[in-house]
């Protein structure tokens, strides 16, 4: 048996790609299992799935702590988190990126396959959705399955939900990845430190859990406390708003989800820390004045 | 009221978890803005409970409860009943989302408005059970998508129409009945004033456009309100004591095919399906406006 985990966003379509990952090692005769993780994830917070293949009936119900192969479908998320944590032994991570391998820094070095699966998608789907380019160098780097399996179990899978022609472009968008994809290895010695946690003992617990605002060990807590959350790093896109252009109408204020834009001396003025790119802001705009364009990351 | 009269304190603070583009944040921000400091909130099991707060963190600046999914009607009677006898005016309002007003909460809901408590009720409606990962539910319109009724070969979506509500509370007879949009700054604002100012029960049913679940780019959110509106989906009306007392009329009424387009929860209709919605909202047009659409 082996196992793969899958990190993404909400929204990326990480469960797809899971999915027609087993899929694929079916169409070969083998046992798979796919799922996601569920918790209270929303569009654009981290998000995981989990796929496990074995030429025998698959009993285990579990997540997946330590995989075999660990995919990455948005880059952001290797700064913020250990993607390798649990990866056995001989493990590979695949992640998409521009970079090559030896540019990537994680954990440790682990065997590593890249490749830009955004840019393919933007140039094949049009829209950068990655979960079915990632396949392709999934298969490549593993040798697990064939890529016309990863195609056939592509073109089912999207090709039913979103018609044949779309699945057609997401198979050439795994081929595409195919083509491309670099293994090498990883650099190592990235240091993450865990998220302290607010553990109270019975004692320091409020009665009926209810809690003011509270500064912690864990930052703060209670009533007020998730202006701490930053979910800036949600993003794809990024809104710019053009001062001369603003009329300073408050519409975006009004309207952001976020409560990210504020009004300074009459003009509007983001919070990169909280928005999550939505674009509302930019398409309620009367004035025009605010443009959205695709976030590059450091 | 104007959005430039309302104040830049904010109760429902950035760092909370809704999915980007979400409706619900702007509604509740913007609304604690009128209500204001002295307010007090509950709300069960739904995608605002989730997104506000995850023990011990907290979006919301004022006390704030979790209740259980039937009863968020009882919990704010009881709660409103308890701070009149200490004397004090605080706002006690109850926010659920359509599942948990139409389907699950209905009976706590109804039995407070039949006693007119106190309290403001919220119902942010965005067409079915969105936190556990789109279930259609009594609000949910005829023919959507949804994960219990998928557009397929048994089944073309959900069967049934959707249930009007507000209807049914302003059969209450209660004190205060509004439907509201936040594309229409100013009616929203003025309702929300109005529940804010009015005592005895009060109830406000507010559109809450889900890119998620309606399969639209988050960039709509707001569009998806306004179209909701001008095609007859969607009825801005006040109503007191049963009677109506205002209804906002579009100035030029698009077709509901209008409205369905982009949204992936639709995609799959035929025109037999817009024009069974279509008939749908004519039938309703006239009997708000009292006139053919
Ligand atoms: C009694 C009970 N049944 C089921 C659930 C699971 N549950 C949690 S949130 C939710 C959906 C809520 O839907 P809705 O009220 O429409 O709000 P939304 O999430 O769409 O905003 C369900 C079914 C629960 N918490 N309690
Ligand atoms: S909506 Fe446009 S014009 Fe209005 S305040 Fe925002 S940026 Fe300025
Ligand atoms: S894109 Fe605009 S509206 Fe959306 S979160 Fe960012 S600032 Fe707010
Ligand atoms: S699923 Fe819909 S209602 Fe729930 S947080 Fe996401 S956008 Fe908002």
């Amino acid at each position: 048996m082996y196992e793969i985990r899958f990190h993404g966003r909400g929204g990326q379509g990480g469960k797809m790609a899971a999915e027609a990952y087993a899929l694929a090692a079916f169409l070969e005769g083998n046992y798979a299992v796919s799922f996601p993780f569920f918790g209270a994830e929303r569009r654009g917070a981290p998000v995981k799935a989990f796929t496990r293949v074995d030429d025998k009936k698959i009993r285990i119900k579990t997540q997946v702590y330590e995989p075999d192969y660990v995919v990455v479908l948005d880059e952001t998320l290797i700064e913020t988190q250990d993607v390798l944590e649990g990866l056995k032994k001989d493990g590979t991570v695949i992640i998409n990126t521009q970079r090559k391998p030896e540019e990537v820094r994680l954990s440790k070095p682990v065997k590593c396959a890249t490749v830009d699966a955004t840019g393919i998608a933007l140039e094949v789907l049009g829209r950068p959705i990655t979960n079915t380019a990632i396949l392709g160098a999934l298969a490549r780097a593993t040798g697990r399955v064939k890529i016309e399996s990863v195609e056939q179990a592509i073109m089912e899978k999207f090709g039913a939900r979103l018609g044949r022609e779309s699945g057609e472009k997401n198979a050439r968008a795994a081929r595409m990845a195919y083509e491309q994809t670099l293994v090498g290895t990883s650099q190592g010695g990235k240091e993450f430190v865990p998220r302290p946690q607010w553990l109270p003992d019975v004692h320091e617990m409020p009665i009926g859990g209810a809690i003011g605002t509270m500064k912690t060990e864990a930052g703060l807590i209670g009533i007020g406390s998730f202006v701490e959350n930053k979910t800036g790093d949600w993003r794809t896109f990024i809104p710019a708003i053009d001062k001369e252009k603003c009329i300073g109408c408050r519409f975006c204020w009004f309207y952001c989800p976020e409560g990210c834009i504020s009004m300074v001396e009459g003009k509007a003025e983001v919070n990169y820390d909280y928005c999550k790119g939505c674009g509302i802001c930019a398409h309620e705009c009367p004035a025009k004045a605010i443009e959205m364009t695709r976030e590059v990351k450091a | 009221m104007n959005i430039k009269d309302l104040s830049d304190e904010i109760l429902f603070t950035p760092g909370h978890t809704a999915c980007a583009g979400c409706g619900a944040p702007p509604i509740v921000r913007n609304i604690m803005k009128i209500f204001g400091k002295d307010t007090i909130i509950y709300t069960p099991a739904n995608c605002l409970l989730v997104f506000g707060g995850t023990y011990p963190y907290l979006a919301w600046k004022v006390p704030y409860f979790h209740e259980a999914f039937e009863n968020t009607g009882a919990c704010i009677s009881g709660v409103a009943r308890a701070l009149r006898k200490q004397g004090k005016k605080t706002l006690v309002v109850g926010i659920a989302g359509d599942g948990g007003t139409y389907d699950i909460g209905i009976q706590a809901l109804s039995g407070a408005a039949e006693r007119n408590e106190d309290v403001i009720y919220i119902c942010y409606d965005n067409e079915a059970y969105m936190n556990t990962g789109i279930q259609r539910s009594g609000s949910t319109p005829y023919g959507a998508a949804t994960t219990t009724t998928p557009a397929g070969t048994k089944i073309p979506g959900k069967l049934d129409h959707k249930k009007d509500m507000a209807e049914i509370m302003r059969a209450h007879e209660v004190p205060y009945v509004a439907t509201m949009s936040i594309a229409h700054q100013r009616d929203f604002l003025e309702k929300a004033k109005k529940a804010r100012d009015v005592e005895g029960f009060r109830y406000l049913h507010i559109i809450s456009p889900c890119p998620t679940g309606w399969r639209f780019d988050p960039s709509l959110t707001i569009e998806m309100s306004r179209k909701a509106v001008d095609s007859g989906m969607w009825t801005l009306f006040e109503a007191e004591y049963g009677e109506i007392t205002n209804i906002y009329k579009p100035k030029k009424k698009i077709p509901v095919k209008e409205y369905l387009m982009g949204q992936g929860r639709f995609r799959h209709f035929t025109p037999e399906m817009v024009e069974e919605l279509q008939r749908w909202v004519d039938h309703k047009w006239k009997r708000i406006y009292g006139e053919e659409p």
